[in-house]
């Protein structure tokens, strides 16, 4: 017989339920280097088809699947089930508003992230072929770059717990960061202007969770860091 | 697309924070003085008349200037951070932000009238 996991999953249907509950599910250890979305869709497509949950590329790089999995934000799709204590505690991102089980209202963070629109902006008149950037410019952009904008990080942020309707939060932030460093875009300073709060983003208080948070090893506490300088250099 | 409704910046950030980490190196460089000086008179290095000196001398008057100084925009700008942090309905966040600066400049007024030997 299979080995057996124990799952508890955070439960809350807002059309059935008064209160969010945790249930009990068991699962067999399908294969070695089994992940956690393995197990969740186990249970979905063989035990309870109600579970709801959100995952689409299952690797790691969309970033829909963040999760808070015994008290620790992260993809299930790329956390093993071994190493896990058990039962595997498995509820939404903290902080967020439930939709549906481990579904939650992502619409604000989405929006903070349009707030330091995240685009390329130039005045110089377009070259004919791409926009040029030496290697050096570019490896600038390597550790922002790579974010999939789980949410992982913002919603394990303290700050952003007590003020998130005004501090920008870390992955909005480490995206700033990413357009100020960038040698092609041309709005620099209108990018620092757009950050110079006492909320917005020097609420952060450097408490680091959203560094040990991101499944992407990626550092935003530094990136917050670096247009702290930015803005201190500006004016000093 | 939804269009976000939002003020923007305030473009007063920076100063809060520079404030709060400028006086915080102040802090730490001259907040170890009145140790020392604590420590040479229980070890019996400097008396009573020493001690008295040392105080009055205008170096030391202006060294204690700058280290009231330094405490008091140190604890303003970090309780000022709490409240903010805190305290979010802004009817409560002035009124208790402006009573603080009131308190802790009558306390830094006092502290240099001592100093300075006002009264
Ligand atoms: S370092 Fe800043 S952004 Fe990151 S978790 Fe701490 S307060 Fe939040
Ligand atoms: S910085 Fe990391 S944790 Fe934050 S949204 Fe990007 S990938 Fe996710
Ligand atoms: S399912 Fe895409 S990141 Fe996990």
């Amino acid at each position: 017989m299979a080995e057996i996991i124990k799952l508890s999953v955070f439960r809350f249907d807002p059309e059935k339920d008064d209160k969010p509950f945790m249930q009990t599910y068991e699962v067999p250890l399908l294969k070695s280097g089994m992940k956690l979305l393995d197990a969740l869709n186990y249970i979905k497509w063989e035990i309870d088809g109600t579970l709801t949950y959100r995952r689409s590329c299952g690797e790691g790089v969309c970033g829909s699947d963040g999760l808070n999995i015994n008290g620790v934000n992260g993809l299930a799709c790329i956390t093993p089930i071994e190493g896990l204590k058990q039962p595997i505690h498995v509820r939404p991102l903290p902080s967020m508003h439930v939709i549906r089980d481990l579904v939650v209202d992502m619409d604000h963070f989405f929006d903070q992230y349009r707030q330091i629109k995240p685009w390329l902006q130039s005045e110089s008149p377009m070259p004919e072929h791409e926009r040029l950037q030496s290697p050096e410019d570019r490896e600038r952009l390597d550790g922002s770059y790579e974010c999939i904008l789980c949410g992982c990080c913002t919603t394990s942020c303290p700050s952003w717990w007590w003020n998130g309707d005004r501090f920008l939060g870390p992955a909005a932030l480490l995206q700033a960061n990413r357009w100020i460093v960038d040698s092609r875009d041309e709005a620099t300073g209108e990018r620092l202007d757009q950050l110079e709060d006492a909320f917005r983003l020097y609420r952060c208080h450097q408490i680091m969770n959203c560094m040990e948070a991101c499944p992407k090893e990626l550092n935003p506490t530094a990136a917050i860091g670096h247009i702290r300088r930015k803005l201190l250099s500006r004016k000093s | 697309m939804r269009v976000v409704k939002e003020p923007g910046a305030a473009h007063s950030g920076l100063s809060d924070w520079y404030w709060q980490r400028l006086s915080a190196v102040v802090l730490a460089l001259l907040l170890p003085l009145p140790f020392f000086l604590l420590v040479a008179v229980y070890g019996g290095a400097v008396d009573q008349q020493g001690l008295l000196d040392i105080l009055d001398h205008v170096v030391s008057r202006l060294l204690h200037t700058i280290l009231i100084l330094a405490l008091i925009i140190h604890a303003y700008m970090g309780l000022k951070v709490i409240l903010e942090d805190y305290v979010h309905t802004i009817a409560w966040r002035i009124p208790l932000i402006g009573a603080m600066l009131v308190m802790m400049a009558t306390f830094g007024i006092w502290w240099l009238a001592m100093i300075w030997a006002w009264i």
